[in-house]
């Protein structure tokens, strides 16, 4: 009980809870003005990861830095995406038909490509490396600097994001086709511009998360699946669409993860948040947050 | 119509003969071609016919793999490939009623996310029991093995030729145009839906059976392999899912791929395979059977 009430666990759910809420936040992002669900978002934190992993070990660059790049290289992948497959599809024609579905199975091949070519050229076998290692105590609670870090990193992008879409214009119109996407191009949003720029903006958070879990964890090149799921498992939690929602659920799904796995065993993890997710989907698609139904 | 069910039972035949004049090697390539035309059929039966693509429709696979792993020995081979079959029907029956209740995109991942839950359920289920993998010893031969399963395929691709026809597969095509206006004219969508998904499971759960005792070990991570979901899918998208002759062509295209690719270069392979997924749901979306068939019939104007 004693270890259930204390602050390491406490902290350990807050660090997962925020990598969480930002990977969560650009497959929000993507799916409210896209409607496009992209099962390989994932894969973008394991890109993101392996950029950070590289730049520190061939250039000794610091994943603090080499995460605008690891951003940079996946807004790039976005835009190579939008004009090579997606634009084709949500411009109408034979194949869109089934968007909904279609762009799924579009992105599974796009996921299961991009795993197998990591797979290929850096091996499957999981690597890792020491960055901000040191120990900082507060009470009786010790935390490395590299958490500390992921952490102030990861709130800082959510809160400056939730800003962004607050008072930026873009960040407006974004807001405004996540609402009414009809609507939206009636008052003279540039729809496909806004589509571009969220899905630039939502790959490289992605990637900026998974630069932030290569200095806490072991990466590989099939370390994505995980993470597709529970930023799915939060965006429904938190209601599709609903930004702020989001980030809560987030840390939600941080603490049930964190806490869980600490009063069962680890070998319970993906039961609790395939578990979490099925349920999710059957008894209550809209969200605990969000009264948003998802009834298309 | 003819033609294509003389073209089926030609193609059974010279199925039925290949273990007599062809090696091990030959007898095995036929039987994953085999394994993976049950398969596909009987996916169309669901996801070609209703549009509610299920990319996890291992879990009925894996189910029956885990019953032949618990019963073998317990009871002859037939009561096993039977009772697979059940048991895939009975889970089938229990997850469908609320899993149908969702719909688009969103069928599509939870079926993904049911059968991984399955798989680690069954991993923490042997870990109970001290299992890390079993083996099962005095399998039944490859040859009885491919022929059981030639009956499969031939069985699967019956009901989809059946169900397509009938009253029954006309429901279930309303319900993939638009799902409101059939149960507005009286279309019994739920039952119908709920039928397809049984329908579609029980195949699966044999052939799964079947593929443990080929391997001679039961391990959950192989038997409930997302690979073979993804492959699934993938053959039915690139053959063409209108058509009985689609689950054939994209079959054989596959499995030819992966005897040149997998042994050697999985990854290779696993990266082709989403490749022609790809370009096949962008630039052909009818599939190869639909596109040949179509070929044929402007050609002939």
């Amino acid at each position: 009980m004693d270890a259930i009430l204390s602050g390491q666990l406490l902290a350990a759910a807050l660090v997962t809870g925020a990598l969480y809420a930002l990977t969560a936040l650009g497959l929000n992002l993507v799916y409210g003005t896209m409607r496009l669900l992209n099962v390989a978002h994932g894969d973008l934190v394991m890109i993101g990861a392996y950029v950070a992993f590289w730049a520190f070990t061939l250039l000794a660059l610091s994943p603090l830095l080499s995460m605008f790049a690891a951003a940079a290289i996946a807004a790039l992948f976005g835009l190579a995406l939008y004009y090579g497959l997606f634009r084709r599809l949500l411009e109408g024609g034979k194949a869109a038909q089934r968007l909904e579905a279609n762009s799924l199975l579009l992105f599974f091949a796009v996921s299961v490509i991009v795993q197998n070519v990591a797979a290929l050229q850096f091996s499957g076998t999981p690597r890792g490396f020491q960055y901000l290692g040191d120990v900082y105590r507060f009470g009786n609670v010790a935390v490395t600097g590299n958490r500390i870090a992921a952490f102030a990193v990861a709130m800082v992008l959510c809160f400056g994001i939730m800003a962004f879409l607050r008072f930026h214009v873009m960040g407006l119109a974004i807001k405004a086709l996540i609402q009414r996407r009809d609507a939206a191009a009636i008052v003279g949003i540039n729809v496909e511009r806004v589509q571009i720029l969220t899905l630039c903006l939502g790959f490289a958070t992605a990637a900026v998360a998974g630069a932030l879990v290569s200095m806490t964890e072991q990466i590989s090149p099939f370390m994505g699946f995980p993470f597709t799921i529970a930023a799915f498992v939060v965006i429904i939690l938190g209601g599709l669409g609903n930004v702020t929602g989001g980030i809560v659920a987030g840390f939600l799904l941080g603490a049930l993860e964190t806490y869980g796995v600490a009063l069962t065993s680890s070998a319970y993890r993906s039961i609790l948040i395939y578990g979490v997710f099925v349920l999710i989907l059957l008894v209550r698609p809209q969200g605990l947050l969000g009264g948003r139904r998802i009834v298309r | 119509m003819k033609g294509t069910a003389a073209v089926l039972i030609g193609l059974a035949v010279l199925a039925a003969a290949v273990p007599l004049v062809a090696g091990d090697y030959f007898v095995g390539v036929g039987l994953s071609l085999l394994m993976y035309v049950a398969l596909t059929q009987s996916w169309i039966v669901l996801s070609g016919m209703t549009g509610y693509v299920s990319l996890g429709h291992v879990v009925f696979y894996g189910l029956g793999g885990y019953v032949a792993a618990l019963a073998w020995g317990v009871i002859p081979l037939a009561g096993i490939v039977v009772f697979a079959g059940l048991a895939a029907f009975v889970l089938a029956a229990a997850i469908g009623l609320p899993a149908l209740r969702v719909r688009g995109p969103y069928f599509v991942i939870l079926t993904f996310g049911l059968a991984e839950l399955a798989k680690y359920v069954v991993i923490v289920i042997e870990g109970w029991l001290g299992k890390f993998s079993r083996v099962m010893f005095g399998g039944p031969g490859l040859d009885t093995l491919f022929y059981i399963m030639l009956g499969l395929a031939a069985a699967a691709t019956l009901i989809t030729l059946l169900v397509r026809r009938s009253r029954f597969g006309q429901g279930l095509l309303a319900i993939r145009e638009n799902e409101e206006a059939a149960e507005t004219v009286g279309v019994p969508t739920v039952r119908l839906k709920l039928l397809a998904f049984g329908l579609s499971a029980i195949i699966p759960g044999m052939v799964g059976s079947l593929m443990v005792l080929r391997s001679t070990y039961f391990e959950p991570a192989l038997l409930f392999d997302p690979v073979i979901s993804f492959s699934i899918v993938t053959m039915a998208v690139v053959g063409g899912s209108d058509d009985v002759k689609g689950p054939l062509l994209g079959a054989a295209g596959f499995v030819l791929l992966s005897e040149l690719l997998w042994a050697n270069a999985p990854q290779l392979y696993m990266i082709m395979v989403g490749v022609l997924l790809i370009g096949f749901v962008l630039f052909v979306p009818e599939g190869l059977s639909g596109r040949l068939f179509r070929a044929r019939r402007s050609g002939a104007k």
